[in-house]
């Protein structure tokens, strides 16, 4: 496997959100310049021509373990001058699933390609499910001998006969549609995919002419609504998803609002501009597995080569219909777990309808076992996997691999303000379809925050394998045995 | 079929700003007034000076959604976005900030909340949190009510169902039939537990009459014969007032001698449905059986205000509601008494969701509080009931016309939002949803079906590392 190269590429914003806030007192500094001299980080700094010194780049600093060091500013002002404390945006930013520390964590992993240290940086603060987890590490059983680039993290997406797929990486990019995010993000995306041997998913919205030399890489989505789906859609990529059902809101249909319908999405979709477009929910030609079936050998018909993808949400029975999928001929199942989501959902279904995916996985791989058939299906996992952590932990509950989109859109600069579905979109520029605001992605840049981001995750993920003593990403699926789990945490924690 | 229910809703702006998530601290010594954070917010939150063009307005933060685009782009870094103490400081820890503007928010638009990027909450939580409601794919059809393609009835009746139906010859009924109620929605309106002003109990009924539910009232705090048809008055059970006897349904306080106040006004008055409020506590199955099989069509559980059992016999845990009403439903169902008997449950329900879960779990239909005041922009900062403080949103100054819009639209978005469950189960009757327990999905069993299992199992990696 030939890896894409990681460059660094910072923030697209000039003011950066960091932990660290060091403050310099106006009234006392003389701008001597000590500060600049001492900080090996380059937090100070005087401009060559300028009488006073900068504003600190907090960023830059490293915090509280800086004050064992002999560079320690704070200690060198003679004025007394500096501090460092916690910065106020970074106590406002994040949630109970996208701490601030996951956001600012996923921020440097796709500005630096390197994967970071710490608890903080691995788990949420939902007090459930993937952040009680933890992988139980042996260090009597961590093998150095295998070098990192003979740990294999290649998965097959299909394991029938046909076509043998195979990624480098145990994810790819889940659908998220022209109309909902933007072309250069769409095409970001397909760009760091085929850096990475692996996929990325137009989603249900049409296949942009520009995303024609990706086709390799890319799954399109035949969703309820048809939007975008053609015969010629359909016949250029390798991988085509059914989606009978999705995390944000499982049990209900597409929702794109009017605002966000340009002509440009309008005729993508063959709809009118500037209307909301709803798909319905469900597809109204399924009602059974045999239903199911016929839709298969539709794609089949139309694509001989194509592997079939089969996207639904966690109901109390995805079991069985995992089941159904597998007779009804399909390659991958795909579950989408209720918690995850990009799309703009009503949130009464976001918190309520269907199971979290850490459920869902394990009750599927039994499921499939016991049918006698999980070595033929391909067990894909997504709806709130945020970190490689959360990806490994996963494929140890029984997922072969896993899908991203939230930590994608994080990547590229979300906060997770949740406006993005009306109005202009999203107001950082990546789910949007306004013009001026779209302008704020740039492909290449774009592309190169996903490829780190993925540098990362799989240097993680080896990381994890290494620990394991295990030298394929394949050997974790199912192993319940290594993780940990604590228990749904106590306390007053309730939500909307 | 019966007539296609629609709420219909409108616009009811709120009288006062409301409290916003965030508070924007602009640093008057950093700020060169350049409106680089005019351009770059999307929300309108920046603004410059009506009167002095040259100078920034002050935020209208509670605008901001929290991009912190204003300040990670403003060139002198003066912008800092810190969460509002005054929205932190709504409500308590179960009526929590975002609940009440959350429903401030549906009671100014009539809309249900939408928002993009996944769900931001805990895993779990007790009570209500600790369960999720299922939905149908490939296998099982689902229906698509809220866009009106398809119509999903969410109208309860209230009142005795009759088992078996005796018709003699002719064909004629000769079972005597009990009367019964109709609402269009499972939403009726509770006591207020305070801010009953004779304006505020205005704009309840006629929110009530408009949408043709029905406003359960002490009539001693306030009566309108005007709204006499939507009305239930709880009475109490030493002076049934003959003025009150015309209502559809009237309420009595449990107690010993409740039995032979519900014969008394039954006789006074047959066509009356009399319901009788039970306070949910340890007993609350017992007495929602004893008054079944002593044939009270109606029991009406009340928990406190934040859905937890009343009078607690003991220091523990207070029991809560979705606990109760489990419990009560499980009891009537293995007597074979549950069709006898119309269960309304209230306290602490405080969200849509609380709503399909009620029903879910086993009542047939709720009733809101809270809720009704929230939508008249009640903070709950309890200023009123504990220190006599001045209210901060005027309650006893609305305009019932414009409360009652208000309530409307709160009413109209929590019923889509029940739509939008009942649409994904696949149930085309709320009804249906009563007690249908193998659609719930529940934290404790799903847990012991998957966790508690495969990791039992841990021991074998722990074998194999000490090889």
């Amino acid at each position: 496997m030939s890896k894409p190269v990681i460059k660094l590429v910072h923030s697209r914003f000039p003011n950066e959100i960091s932990a660290v806030e060091v403050t310099r007192a106006t009234e006392s500094c003389i701008s001597c310049g000590t500060c600049a001299n001492v900080c090996p980080f380059g937090v100070h700094e005087r401009k060559p021509g300028h009488n006073r010194i900068s504003r600190p780049q907090s960023h830059l600093c490293i915090g509280a373990s800086c004050e064992d060091m002999s560079f320690y500013c704070v200690n060198h002002c003679p004025r007394k001058a500096l501090s460092i404390g916690t910065n106020q945006n970074y106590k406002t930013i994040g949630d109970h699933r996208w701490t601030r520390d996951l956001i600012l964590g996923t921020w440097k992993q796709a500005e630096t390609g390197m994967p970071l240290k710490g608890r903080e940086y691995e788990i949420g603060d939902s007090g459930g499910g993937f952040d009680r987890m933890a992988f139980k590490f042996l260090h009597a059983r961590v093998t150095d001998a295998i070098d990192d680039d003979a740990i294999s993290t290649e998965i097959d997406l299909n394991k029938r006969a046909g076509r043998r797929i195979c990624i480098d990486v145990p994810f790819y990019g889940g659908g998220m549609s022209f109309g909902s995010i933007s072309l250069s993000v769409m095409l970001a995306r397909a760009k760091a995919a085929r850096a990475w041997g692996t996929f990325t998913c137009t989603g249900e919205g049409g296949f942009p002419a520009e995303l024609q030399e990706y086709d390799e890489n890319v799954i399109t989505q035949v969703a309820t609504g048809l939007f975008g789906v053609s015969e010629d859609t359909i016949q250029r990529v390798k991988i085509v998803e059914l989606k009978y059902a999705q995390g944000a809101k499982p049990g209900l249909g597409g929702h794109l609002l009017g605002d966000k319908v340009t002509a440009e999405v309008a005729r993508l979709r063959e709809a009118v501009p500037d209307s909301s477009l709803f798909s319905p929910f469900p597809f109204h030609s399924v009602y059974s597995v045999e239903d199911h079936e016929k839709h298969v050998d539709w794609i089949k018909e139309i694509n001989p080569d194509a592997i079939i993808s089969v996207k639904v949400s966690t109901a109390r029975d995805v079991d069985m219909v995992a089941v159904g999928s597998y007779y009804a001929g399909a390659n991958i199942i795909h579950l989408d777990g209720s918690y995850g989501g990009t799309g703009a959902a009503p949130e009464i279904a976001k918190k309520n309808i269907a199971m979290p995916i850490e459920y869902a996985i394990t009750k599927v791989h039994e499921c499939l076992k016991e049918e006698g058939v999980r070595e033929e299906m391909t067990v894909i996992a997504s709806g709130g996997i945020r970190t490689a952590h959360d990806a490994a932990k996963a494929i140890a509950l029984g997922a072969d691999g896993v899908v991203t989109g939230t930590a994608e859109l994080v990547a590229l600069g979300c906060v997770r303000c949740g406006s993005c579905e009306s109005g202009r979109g999203c107001p950082r520029g990546i789910a949007t379809t306004d013009p001026e605001l779209a302008k704020a992605v740039d492909v290449d840049w774009g592309a190169q925050r996903l490829i780190n981001l993925y540098a990362a995750w799989r240097s993680e993920i080896v990381m994890i394998l290494r620990r394991l003593g295990m030298s394929s990403i394949k050997e974790l699926v199912g192993r319940y045995d290594c993780l940990s789990y604590e228990g749904q945490s106590k306390g007053p924690r309730r939500g909307i | 079929m019966p007539r296609k229910y629609n709420i219909e809703v409108s616009p009811a702006p709120p009288r006062f700003p409301p409290v916003g998530k965030f508070v924007i601290e602009r640093s008057a010594a950093d700020c060169i007034n350049c409106g680089r954070c005019v351009l770059t917010c999307i929300h309108s939150v920046h603004a410059r000076l009506d009167e002095d063009l040259r100078r920034m307005a002050e935020p209208e933060d509670y605008r901001c959604k929290g991009c912190f685009r204003c300040v990670q782009e403003c060139p002198k870094e003066a912008l800092t976005i810190r969460s509002s103490d005054e929205y932190l400081r709504l409500g308590d820890s179960y009526w929590t900030p975002e609940i009440i503007s959350k429903n401030w928010y549906q009671a100014e638009t009539g809309k249900v909340p939408v928002s993009g990027a996944g769900y931001l909450g805990p895993f779990s939580g007790e009570g209500f949190d600790s369960m999720w409601t299922d939905m149908s794919e490939i296998v099982r059809p689902t229906r698509d009510g809220i866009h009106g393609r398809e119509y999903i009835n969410t109208s309860v009746d209230i009142g005795r169902k009759v088992p078996v139906i005796k018709f003699d010859a002719q064909g004629r009924i000769v079972s005597p039939l009990p009367p019964t109620l109709s609402v269009p929605l499972p939403i009726l309106f509770d006591t207020l537990p305070f801010g009953g002003y004779g304006n505020v109990y205005e704009a309840v009924a006629r929110a009530a009459s408009f949408l043709g539910t029905l406003m359960i009232v002490d009539p001693d705090a306030w009566f309108n014969k005007e709204y006499e048809a939507n009305a239930v008055p709880v009475l109490t059970q030493s002076a049934l007032e003959d003025s009150v006897t015309a209502c559809k349904m009237a309420e009595l306080d449990y107690g010993s001698t409740v039995l032979g106040a519900v014969e008394e006004l039954r006789n006074a008055n047959p066509e009356t449905i009399v319901s009788v409020r039970v306070p949910f506590g340890d007993t609350a199955a017992e007495i929602a059986e004893e008054l079944t099989c002593a044939g009270v069509e109606v029991v009406h559980l009340y928990a406190d205000c934040n859905g937890k059992q009343i009078d607690p016999p003991g220091p523990g845990e207070p029991r809560l509601l979705k606990d109760m009403i489990l419990e009560v439903h499980r009891q009537l169902v293995a007597r074979k008494i549950r069709d006898e008997v119309t269960l309304i449950a209230s306290g602490g329900i405080a969200i849509a969701e609380h709503v399909a879960k009620s029903i879910l779990c086993g009542a047939d239909l709720v009733a809101i509080d809270l809720p009704l005041l929230i939508a008249l922009e009640c903070r709950y900062c309890k200023n009123c009931h504990s220190s006599g403080l001045k209210c901060p949103v005027s309650l006893k100054d609305v305009d019932p016309r414009y409360g009652a819009q208000r309530i409307i639209n709160l009413v109209g978005a929590w019923r889509n939002q029940l739509l939008e469950v009942l649409g994904a189960m696949g149930l085309r009757e709320v009804r249906r949803l009563r007690g249908e327990l193998g659609r719930a999905i529940f934290f404790e069993e799903i847990q012991r079906e998957t966790f508690d299992t495969i990791f039992a199992k841990e021991v074998s990696y722990n074998v194999k590392a000490g090889n």
